[in-house]
């Protein structure tokens, strides 16, 4: 590996200005990356990281300032010149085609790949990459089969093997398990011993500070500061990437029992099917009072998806009754949850909670048309939607230059801030949350979080389905703990700690925790 | 040094350019080939839009073309709408024919009460046409394209029976059809008959109806994103029957038209390929039903200079060939107007 050992930059950015039309994503913005470090970009939602890896990797081009490799002044047309730079970049959504193996995936697009294309050849020389990176994948395993960190995995060794030795991970700890998250921190303290450079751009504060290096803060399109990580804390990060203190909510009352009201959604036995028709959820009882805070623990894909769905109307149960109130709900229909106030962040807003083609105020809408004043009768008015729309991007401090704009051009966390928004105004039962802080940074996380408290204290009960186990212990009432599509045990926040549900999220039920009937 | 960037969104503007770029671009590439076989293309060129805008008869002809290009075209439109494709409008266009001639032959009575029976009956017979294809398609998730598709040409030899076998008029000795119905659609001027009105009446209505009515917000978000209509308690399934069987009445009404309109007759070949068109006339407005209207003048313009141009030599094949040109530029366009061009400046070496 021709990469040069030293303290010197590979990577030099000298005032990188990128402008778009009414805001500049980037002004003037400085970074060096040196041989052999954890470089963390750290910053809120639409701070410029993006857009500044977009420069860096030839996808956009920087209205001024210049990039420097090695030294020397280079421009990159496009991503392909900088991956032969050896500039790689390994994307939030991977961008792997499901259908082909690993072996394929890895040597799609790709001048070293035979000419003859045999499974047998590309499974060999895949074997052989990763056996050279230290990255373990199956050759001949279709993507669609992999666990997201093995997808990763695929990715990194995609980038790798194109002979990168600048490696820029965009979140990628977003998709994994805390397990993965950790293999993941080993394999790239194993790549910058060998002396390559890494950019890992997160929001999370506490993997910046276990893995990284140094860290370059961004606030609003401007760099803050570069220090190394060993100097830091969190919250002085946390200040300096939102521009004031951050205290994380926390919403019980300290020592004894909140009070709470009757319950207001309830799950009695039930068993449902995923969309391959396997089962997903295992005789669940599970109950939502009014005025408590519920959280649901649990590594991501036990069942969670199914969980909120038959909350809220949109997966039939195959066993067992949902219950709003007092009320049976016999038929999964939305229409009829939504009419009795549940509301629902479902957790992949692309796909379900958003019409991504249509326009954020034809998005704003999508709960209230019905009601007045956007319906009138069986007419729908335009002016009176984008009047509610602009109400609900208001209240959830999302910035929208223009209302006709479709809602897929809005960053991942604002298109998060409006389904949350949206989905808080219709729900006057109950909200179900899934997942509701993915993808928000530290401001926005405790500005979410502070909102679900309030529909607490309003009387509202509130089901929050998380991975992050310090959110839930910081703001629930009560924790379930879901495994395998079963509930492993339901605590009062206080009694719970982290370690015991940790242990419950793996599968592993004390002989204490009674199962429930 | 210049180079391609994709941009993210692309305003309204950009893509009606792009369209009227493709089809002129798309005329010029089939004027190329003409001029190479031979023909004088200027002379051509003038020729028809001599015929098509120069005289009376020419834009009443003109004016008949368009009338069921615009029904078939909504038709297909409507169903791109909530993301579906109906490619049977060909059927649905013979269905409502045939139901329209039954009740025309059937019973008796003035043009006052009949016409509008008559576009009742069309209406109903294109839409049953698609039920099947609509019910498969809401309840079992079967493809619509192939089965609408299908469906065509079971349409087209149904004509064909009932016009050499049970409804066949012996009196026509050349051609097998229908007795001729008795009540006609009234005259506009010369030829063109009150058919157009109906057809741009019915875009105008439906193009209010999807984006004034929470009817037509449920079919678009449906359109956009199945998943998220679900989601949002809207009635996805009904929506999609709705559209369809509303999108095969509109292709029968089509069909219904050119019986007391036009041919007065039942029989083979009526429908000119306008079911096949439609479907090229909704990709050209972009499945919006207001774009429909420009989409079915410019088709009709190209199948009234095809006439034309057989005139001199030019066989249908080349004019269904130039129809082929614009469809593939207009989708290569739709690609494009995503590009930019962008100058790199050089780099200090």
């Amino acid at each position: 590996m021709a990469v040069t050992r030293g303290s010197g930059a590979v990577v030099e950015l000298k005032g990188i200005t990128k402008r778009f039309p009414g805001l500049i994503a980037n002004d003037a913005i400085d970074l060096d990356l040196r041989v052999g470090e954890v470089h963390a970009l750290l910053g809120e939602n639409g701070a410029g990281k993006s857009t500044l890896m977009n420069i860096l990797t030839g996808i956009y081009q920087p209205d001024g300032g210049e990039i420097r490799l090695d030294g020397t002044p280079i421009r990159f047309a496009s991503p392909v010149a900088a991956i032969a730079a050896g500039i790689g970049m390994v994307h939030q959504h991977f961008k792997l085609i499901r259908a082909f193996t690993v072996a394929e995936n890895l040597h799609l697009g790709w001048h070293e790949t035979p000419r003859l294309v045999r499974a047998a050849t590309l499974e060999k020389r895949t074997h052989e990459l990763a056996a050279r990176f230290g990255l373990e994948v199956r050759a001949d395993a279709r993507v669609e089969d992999l666990s997201a960190g093995e997808q990763q995995r695929v990715e990194i060794l995609r980038v790798l093997a194109r002979g990168a030795r600048v490696l820029i991970l965009d979140e990628p700890t977003a998709v994994l398990t805390p397990s993965e998250a950790a293999a993941l921190a080993r394999a790239l303290r194993g790549f910058v011993a060998k002396g390559y450079a890494i950019i890992f751009i997160s929001h999370k504060l506490d993997e910046v500070l276990e893995i990284a290096d140094r860290v370059t803060v961004l606030r609003a399109g401007r760099k803050i500061a570069t220090l190394p990580a060993a100097e830091c804390d969190h919250a002085q990060l946390a200040t300096l990437m939102v521009g004031r203190e951050i205290r994380m909510p926390t919403g019980r009352v300290a020592g004894g029992r909140r009070s709470v009201g009757p319950i207001v959604l309830q799950l009695a036995g039930v068993s449902a099917l995923n969309e391959r028709g396997l089962r997903a959820l295992s005789d669940v009882d599970l109950a939502v009072h009014a005025g408590e805070i519920v959280g649901v623990a649990g590594v991501a894909g036990n069942g969670q998806r199914e969980l909120s769905e038959v909350l809220t109307g949109i997966r039939p149960v195959t066993e067992g009754q949902v219950r709003i109130g007092s009320r049976i709900m016999y038929d999964a229909d939305p229409a009829a949850f939504l009419a009795a106030g549940i509301g629902h962040v479902p957790e992949d807003r692309l796909r379900s909670g958003l019409a991504p083609s249509m326009a954020v105020a034809d998005n704003a809408v999508l709960r209230e048309y019905r009601r007045p004043p956007i319906a009138r009768g069986p007419l729908f008015l335009p002016g009176a939607a984008a009047g509610l729309a602009k109400r609900i991007i208001t209240d959830a401090s999302v910035l929208v230059p223009n209302m006709r704009m479709p809602v897929r051009n809005l960053s991942g966390g604002n298109q998060q801030r409006l389904v949350a928004r949206r989905e808080m105004r219709i729900a006057t039962t109950a909200l179900v949350a899934a997942y509701p802080t993915r993808g928000l940074d530290v401001g926005a996380i405790e500005m979410m979080l502070r909102y679900l408290i309030e529909m607490r204290d309003q009387g509202i009960g509130v089901l929050l389905v998380s991975e992050e186990l310090e959110e839930l212990l910081g703001i629930a009432d009560r924790v379930a703990v879901l495994f395998q599509g079963r509930i492993m045990g339901v605590f009062p926040a206080e009694e719970a700690d982290a370690e015991r549900i940790g242990l419950l999220m793996g599968g592993r039920a004390e002989p204490t925790v009674k199962q429930p009937a | 040094m210049m180079r391609f960037q994709r941009v993210a969104s692309i305003s309204p503007l950009i893509i009606v350019a792009t369209r009227v770029i493709a089809v002129v671009a798309a005329l010029l590439v089939g004027g190329l080939g003409f001029a190479i076989a031979g023909f004088d293309v200027p002379m051509l060129a003038g020729n028809v839009v001599t015929s098509s805008f120069g005289t009376e008869f020419g834009l009443e002809d003109l004016g008949l073309l368009v009338s069921p290009l615009i029904l078939t075209g909504l038709a297909a439109a409507v169903t791109l709408r909530i993301g579906l494709w109906n490619i049977g409008g060909e059927g649905q266009f013979y269905a409502g024919a045939i139901a329209a001639t039954v009740v025309g032959l059937s019973i008796q009575s003035n043009d006052v009460v009949m016409l509008p029976l008559m576009l009742v009956a069309g209406f109903m017979g294109g839409a049953v046409w698609i039920l099947i294809p609509a019910l498969a398609r809401a309840y079992l998730a079967i493809d619509e394209i192939i089965t609408t598709l299908l469906l065509n040409f079971v349409a087209i030899l149904l004509v064909n029976y009932l016009c050499t076998g049970p409804m066949r008029d012996p009196q026509q000795a050349v051609q097998s059809a229908s007795d001729r119905v008795p009540y006609e659609m009234p005259e506009l001027s010369g030829d063109l008959h009150w058919g157009i009105g109906v057809a741009v009446g019915m875009t105008l209505i439906l193009a209010i109806v999807l984006a004034f009515t929470g009817w037509g917000y449920e079919v678009r978000v449906a359109g956009a994103n199945r998943h998220a209509a679900h989601y949002a308690g809207m009635p996805v399934r009904r929506r999609l029957m709705q559209v369809m069987l509303l999108s095969g009445g509109i292709a029968g009404v089509a069909g219904m038209l050119e019986i007391v309109g036009t041919v007065h007759r039942l029989q083979g070949g009526i429908s000119n390929n306008f079911g096949y068109l439609g479907v090229m006339v909704a990709v050209l407005a972009g499945g919006l039903p207001i774009g429909v209207l420009p989409a079915a003048l410019l088709m009709g313009i190209i199948l009234n200079g095809g006439i034309v141009l057989q005139a001199y030599g030019v066989s249908t094949y080349e004019v269904l060939a130039l129809t082929g040109l614009v469809l593939l530029f207009i989708a290569v366009g739709e690609q494009l107007a995503y590009y930019r061009l962008v100058r790199l400046r050089p780099v200090a070496q």
